[in-house]
């Protein structure tokens, strides 16, 4: 029965850099003996580059127009209101639910609310209510007992750093006793577990990492080095034929400039609010050419699909230059602003193509584009001193039964197949 | 009826010797007195177990945002009760300008659920009786009749061995503090009910006035009324049982996307 066990372990957010520097730098030396034994390769996250998207096509091998997420926010068909795209809307079915071994599913993100499954899941962010996160439901009182929570409270980060971490560290405790007493009590062929706090972590402070002087420094490596001994343990206790795969979502640097793009979308005429009204979708007004959702995707206001549409298809590619154009050209203190304009039909395929949006731009370094309405100026920075990045995810690979090499950068997508095919 | 009247005894007796038991092993609590229908029912029972005179005080966490009628309610029923009354409120919340407009998932956190953990630290309260009702709320139906913050014991509160207690108290540190839940069984319907039988006084939001009602009243921002033509208690008993719409469902999914963006927004996305 040990044979084709699959043990994967996601870290989110950490970038390629980061699990090179700390490997070789002794802050994760479990990680490191593992990697000894793994390919190691950078890996391209979604587009966009967010968790939701992005660990969808991970649990799938399914690029976004087939699994139908596109973003933690989405509106409602032919409406500017906004809902939150969950688990129930995930349009692929997971390597959990294609296989017919019992699975082990921890505190990946954007499987809440739960569903029955062969095995345990327990949901990843953003979980809401703990009875719905988890399942067998007899398990809550079995979590409850280990102090498990769904999820640090980031709020406290904008009250106190102390207390933050604190959070984070009682989080990621739980969360590996958690972990343990799964290992030890259930029978699984596939064993999946998130560690989320990373990308918490390094929202708040990346600066931390940056510099050696700063007062969290220690705290920052610290946290990964807890997690390096939690997955130090799980190796050891692993069979030398099982495969394991260690992987993040997407990459993260330093954040230098918030870029609110519905701003600049309202100052250059694209978009536009009914006068007297507050600056929010729904109040989007009628002569609006193109509107943007978090982060950084960007839909036309096209007739045939929202109350107030006023772009004609016939024109779509004309505005679509136009946009290409400004957010190319787009420059502050002579650094250029946005790295990537990907089209449409350049990133996304399936049934859900209809859904997506007609354009995705992706920051530049430092840069990290917002879709809120409520920014003042083009410009600003708030408490975040990290953000994603695009290119920069790992995926680490160790299998005894199959070879792997990859001859370009595997994207998330790649990780999620290869993933599908190991679980079959 | 004598039917309905033995029901409405048991629950009645149930819910005294829960808070006649809570209150010999914990003294030091305070029941939370929201002026609604449930914990004024609440109220009522506490009164009846302690034979009309409560030893301990009756908290109202003030948002400043309630109907007037909620005011006058309690200004009215606090002096002809004897009521020991704290009335508590997020000073530094209000003072920064919070409310409803700000989102309605901080709204009730800081104005509500801040708010009374600041009261329990300042009081030191160990135990709080509320007047929740499992049928009330999907996120409800799980509940335990007495739910230690943060723990999940699930146990036969009848024939409860007096150790448990005791273990309770002995592991209880400075933040925690029991929540006691006398009503939890109760539906809305025995709650109309019981008030009738007891002459209960009624907040005058309940009738149906110009064809609405208010089913359950908090911050007059939060809840909207019903249509209703119910303006007396009988006719808010025909009513309810010809109806199976939870009182506040219409409030769940919203509070859940309000939640959502609260998550959202606290790691920099909207
Ligand atoms: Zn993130």
């Amino acid at each position: 029965m040990a044979e084709n066990r699959n043990i994967i372990v996601g870290l989110d957010g950490v970038p390629f850099g980061m699990i090179k520097d700390f490997t070789e730098s002794g802050v994760m030396p479990n990680t490191s003996k593992l990697l000894n034994d793994s390919v190691l390769t950078p890996m391209y996250s979604t587009v966009p580059e967010i968790s939701s998207v992005a660990w969808s096509s991970i649990i799938t091998g399914a690029n976004p127009a087939e699994h139908g997420i596109f973003g933690f926010i989405d509106l409602h068909p032919n409406s500017y209101k906004m809902r939150f795209p969950n688990f129930n809307d995930l349009r692929a079915a997971t390597f959990w639910e294609n296989c017919e071994g019992p699975s082990v599913i921890v505190n990946v993100p954007s499987t809440y609310p739960v569903r029955s499954m062969n095995g345990v899941h327990v949901s990843g962010f953003v979980s809401i209510d703990y009875e719905k996160s988890v399942y067998p439901e007899s398990l809550v009182s079995t979590l409850k007992g280990l102090e498990y929570r769904l999820d640090v409270d980031s709020m406290l980060a904008h009250k106190s750093m102390d207390v933050f971490l604190d959070d984070l560290d009682r989080t990621v405790d739980a969360r590996i006793s958690s972990i343990q007493t799964f290992w030890d009590q259930c029978k699984w062929q596939n064993f999946m577990f998130v560690f989320t706090g990373t990308d918490r972590l390094m929202h708040f402070l990346w600066d931390a990492y940056d510099d050696k002087g700063h007062k969290y420094h220690r705290k920052f490596l610290e946290y990964f080095s807890k997690i390096d001994a939690a997955i130090g343990r799980i190796i050891d206790l692993s069979e030398n034929s099982d495969s394991v795969i260690l992987l993040s979502d997407h990459g993260f640097e330093k954040l230098d400039h918030d870029v609110f793009v519905s701003k600049i979308l309202a100052e250059e005429g694209f978009l536009h609010f009914n006068p007297s009204e507050e600056s929010s979708l729904q109040n989007i007004g009628p002569k609006t050419k193109a509107f943007a959702l978090d982060p950084a995707r960007i839909y036309l206001n096209r007739k045939d699909k929202y109350p107030c549409g006023s772009v004609e298809e016939k024109d779509a590619n004309e505005i679509l230059n136009q946009l290409e154009e400004l957010f190319s050209s787009l420059e502050i203190d002579g650094r250029k602003v946005i790295k990537h304009i990907f089209k449409k039909e350049d990133v996304y395929e399936g049934p859900y193509f209809k859904d997506a949006p007609d354009l995705v731009l992706i920051g530049d370094t430092g840069f990290n584009l917002k879709a809120t309405t409520a920014g003042k100026s083009r410009f600003g920075k708030g408490i975040f001193t990290g953000k994603h990045t695009y290119h920069d995810a790992f995926l680490a690979v160790k299998s005894k039964n199959r070879n792997i090499s990859f001859d370009k950068q595997p994207s998330v997508i790649d990780a999620g197949k290869l993933i599908r095919s190991l679980t079959k | 009826m004598s039917n309905n009247l033995s029901h409405l005894d048991a629950l009645e007796n149930n819910s005294i010797f829960i808070i006649r038991e809570a209150y010999s092993q914990f003294r030091n609590v305070a029941i939370l007195w929201s002026i609604g229908k449930d914990s004024t029912t609440l109220l009522w029972l506490v009164r009846k177990a302690f034979f009309g005179q409560i030893p301990f005080p009756v908290l109202h966490i003030d948002t400043t945002y309630k109907f007037p009628e909620i005011y006058d309610f309690r200004e009215k029923y606090a002096k002809e009760w004897g009521l020991n009354l704290l009335v508590t409120k997020n000073e530094e919340a209000l003072a920064a300008g919070m409310g409803p407009d700000k989102s309605k998932f901080q709204c009730c956190n800081d104005l509500k659920t801040v708010a009374l953990k600041q009261a329990i630290a300042k009081y030191k309260f160990n135990a709080l009786y509320l007047g929740i009702r499992r049928d009330e709320h999907g996120i409800r139906a799980k509940e335990r009749v007495f739910s230690p913050r943060d723990e999940d014991f699930e146990w036969d509160y009848k024939n409860q061995p007096p150790e448990l207690w005791d273990q309770y108290k002995t592991k209880a540190t400075e933040e925690e503090h029991l929540r006691v839940h006398p009503l939890l069984g109760w539906r809305e319907i025995d709650i109309w009910e019981y008030t009738k039988r007891e002459n209960i006084p009624v907040n005058d939001l309940y009738y149906a006035k110009d064809g609405k009602r208010y089913r359950s009243i908090g911050c007059h921002t939060c809840c909207g009324p019903i249509d209703s033509n119910a303006g007396t208690v009988d006719e808010i008993i025909t009513e309810l049982a010809n109806t199976d719409i939870s009182e506040r469902s219409g409030r769940a999914q919203d509070k859940e996307d309000d939640y959502m963006m609260q998550k959202l927004r606290s790691l920099g996305y909207m």
